[in-house]
């Protein structure tokens, strides 16, 4: 056999390779989310029995879906409410992480790196220890059961997270290129809206991908400080359906509300995914 | 085109980070159309001059006046001036076209206006077909020229430069050093400009501005300064390899005494007798030979062949070390003795103290 045929076999036996151990691998990741989508399309009783095989044998049916819509107050409500909290902590988040970012990043004051340090070690507390005096803050504030109150709880939690984030980004924009801004004439706002922000997208989607994921997923501080029904968020719902009504757990309509659930964070990723795509600032310096 | 020109002026300019002075109490005029080159070593407040009349650092003390006006307490873009800096300090998200326009746009030029003036300057500096590239798609060199097209387009009265090729390659440096004089003579403006490379400061400046721990060691042309350096800083700092220094005594009149070896030289030397003195002489003006009279005695260390010349490096009996340059003649070897002499009329003397003695 020549030399070329037996490169070329070796070639084909390492791409086989690597295409398996790649298919395997993501058949694992994908096999729970696939398995739960399977079964929110079996109908109600066919969900209650014992899972084998995963998929609908009695054919496809939307009835989970209409079940856990007429859930409660309705999902619809549910849903918006998680969506309104989601993303007004995200762009509150946003919004002050990329102004104190900058700051810790391009200002020399006092104290500068105690407050930096302070701001970070916020992190070490575990919140569901301070969920006490945060509950008394916000019934003192009025904001208890209330949804810009959750939106505050949750922006003070990703604060410290996204600060650091957003530091780091700025610190790795080159100090030259806001001095040429400013030598353009750009003034401090519209040089962050026009040549800093460009240039930190990747760190302002982490911090967007993150305030979202936690925010639209996060279950205890919700659970305590959301007391009346019409308020809850989806977590909070989801519990309720899964603990059931009478006694029997509507297996279906779970996960149809595991999809649900899933699909904003997947299209997130998917519409930010491109600002992870690194060298966004190649070739402005050196 | 020659664009009117603007004068610069520095009085008792003062800087300081917290405690410590980069800057002490600086004085300066640049004439209009002039080609002014900051030179000196590392950490010597070059660059926090420039951008000290860029208007991107605060002054601590003293007026800064451009075009007769004090802009000390102006913003950058209402200075008239523009800047190139050292990293290109290119917008990477914005093509090359924006990159030229942005500043322009903030000015609320006209868009047609703008797209003229980008196309200009596109023209003088041969970006045209660069101009839908990202910068993240060029060259060094193309990159750099995007910069100072972008400097171009604001129509500045000054210019200032922050070592703007030394992110470049040797050869590209040499290309884009006759682009920037080529661009002084064609627009005429007052340029200031950063650099630690000498043949740059040599080659561009109409003069030379050496400075040293925040105070100007001495301002003159390129010739001036080679020549006839006021003190011993900038004896050493101009030329390359530096100039060499030896230590003597004044013995009387025009005889000096070096390392025990008696030298009598044409003129007198610009001391009293039994004064320390140093003197200065470039690699360039001695000559080694084995007559003895009038001469120094000194072992060869080592030679460096440069092709057209070679540096031989030579320990004399005092223990300075000499550098002479030599074209052609016999190699000199490691171990060789030699006697050095050196041509009278170029050795430069110097007080004890670093100040140049002006001799006769
Ligand atoms: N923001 C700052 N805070 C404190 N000190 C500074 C700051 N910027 C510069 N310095 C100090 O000022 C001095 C002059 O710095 P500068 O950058 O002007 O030097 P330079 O002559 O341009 O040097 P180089 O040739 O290396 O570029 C240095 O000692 C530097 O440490
Ligand atoms: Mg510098």
């Amino acid at each position: 056999m020549s030399r070329k045929a037996a490169a070329t076999r070796r070639r084909a036996w390492a791409a086989t390779r690597y295409h398996v151990i790649g298919l395997v691998t993501s058949l694992l990741f994908i096999a729970p989310i696939a398995w739960s989508m399977l079964v929110s399309f079996k109908s109600t009783t066919e969900a209650a029995r014992p899972p084998l095989p995963p998929w609908p044998v009695e054919g496809f049916t939307t009835q989970s879906y209409e079940n856990l819509a007429q859930y409660g107050v309705g999902i619809w409500t549910y849903a918006g409410n998680s969506l309104s909290v989601a993303a007004a902590t995200v762009v509150v988040t946003v919004f002050i992480s990329l102004l104190a970012g900058y700051g810790f990043s391009r200002f020399q004051f006092p104290l500068k790196n105690a407050l930096f340090v302070l701001i970070i070690s916020t992190v070490m507390i575990p919140f569901q220890s301070i969920l006490t005096p945060l509950f008394l803050i916000l019934t003192r504030l009025g904001l208890q059961n209330t949804l810009p109150g959750i939106v505050l709880i949750y922006v003070t939690l990703h604060l410290p997270f996204s600060i650091f984030m957003m530091r780091n980004a700025f610190d790795a924009v080159p100090k030259e290129i806001e001095d040429a801004a400013r030598v353009d004439g750009a003034s401090v706002f519209l040089m962050l809206r026009r040549v800093m922000l460009p240039l930190v997208l990747p760190g302002v989607a982490t911090v967007a991908i993150f305030a979202f994921l936690a925010s639209w997923n996060e279950f205890l501080a919700a659970l305590i400080l959301l007391t009346d029904q019409r308020k809850y968020t989806l977590p909070v719902m989801m519990a309720a359906v899964r603990s059931g009504q009478f006694g029997t757990i509507d297996w279906g309509a779970v996960q149809s509300g595991v999809m649900l659930m899933m699909a904003p964070c997947l299209g997130l990723f998917l519409l930010l995914q491109r600002y992870y795509i690194r060298g966004l600032t190649a070739g402005a310096v050196k | 085109m020659t664009a009117e020109t603007a004068t610069i002026e520095l009085r008792g300019v003062r800087k300081s980070f917290g405690p410590v002075d980069v800057i002490h109490k600086l004085d300066l005029l640049v004439k209009g159309g002039e080609f002014v080159v900051f030179v000196g070593p590392s950490g010597c407040g070059k660059s926090t001059l420039l951008r000290m009349i860029a208007g991107l650092e605060d002054v601590t003390d003293g007026d800064i006046l451009i075009a007769g006006r004090d802009v000390t307490d102006l913003d950058p873009a209402k200075r008239g001036i523009a800047m190139v800096f050292q990293s290109y300090a290119l917008y990477p998200h914005m093509s090359v076209r924006e990159n030229l326009a942005f500043g322009l746009e903030i000015a609320k030029v006209p868009a047609a206006e703008i797209r003229r003036q980008v196309d200009a300057a596109a023209e003088v500096l041969k970006i045209g077909p660069l101009l839908d590239r990202r910068p993240g798609q060029l060259s060094g060199g193309q990159r750099q020229r995007v910069a100072i097209g972008r400097a171009i387009v604001r129509k500045p009265l000054v210019f200032l430069f922050d070592e703007p090729l030394s992110n470049l390659d040797a050869e590209l440096r040499v290309s884009m050093r006759a682009e920037i004089a080529r661009l002084h003579r064609e627009l005429g403006n007052t340029m200031i400009y950063v650099t630690h490379d000498q043949t740059e400061a040599m080659t561009l400046a109409d003069r030379i501005v050496v400075l040293r721990d925040g105070r100007i060691e001495q301002v003159g042309s390129p010739r001036a300064v080679y020549e006839n350096p006021a003190n011993l800083f900038v004896a050493g700092f101009i030329g390359s390899p530096r100039m060499n220094i030896v230590d003597g005594t004044c013995l009387d009149g025009n005889r000096v005494a070096i390392g025990g070896t008696e030298i009598t030289l044409e003129a007198p030397i610009p001391a009293a007798a039994a004064e320390k003195i140093k003197l200065g002489v470039r690699p360039e003006h001695w000559s080694a030979g084995q007559a003895q009279d009038n001469a120094l005695p000194a072992q060869v260390e080592f030679a460096e062949y440069l092709g057209s010349t070679r540096y031989v490096h030579c320990r004399l009996a005092t223990g300075d070390l000499i550098t002479i340059e030599q074209r052609g003649g016999p190699e000199a070897l490691p171990g060789e003795n030699l006697w050095l002499r050196c041509d009278q009329r170029a050795v430069k003397f110097f007080a004890a103290s670093g100040e140049a003695r002006q001799g006769s």
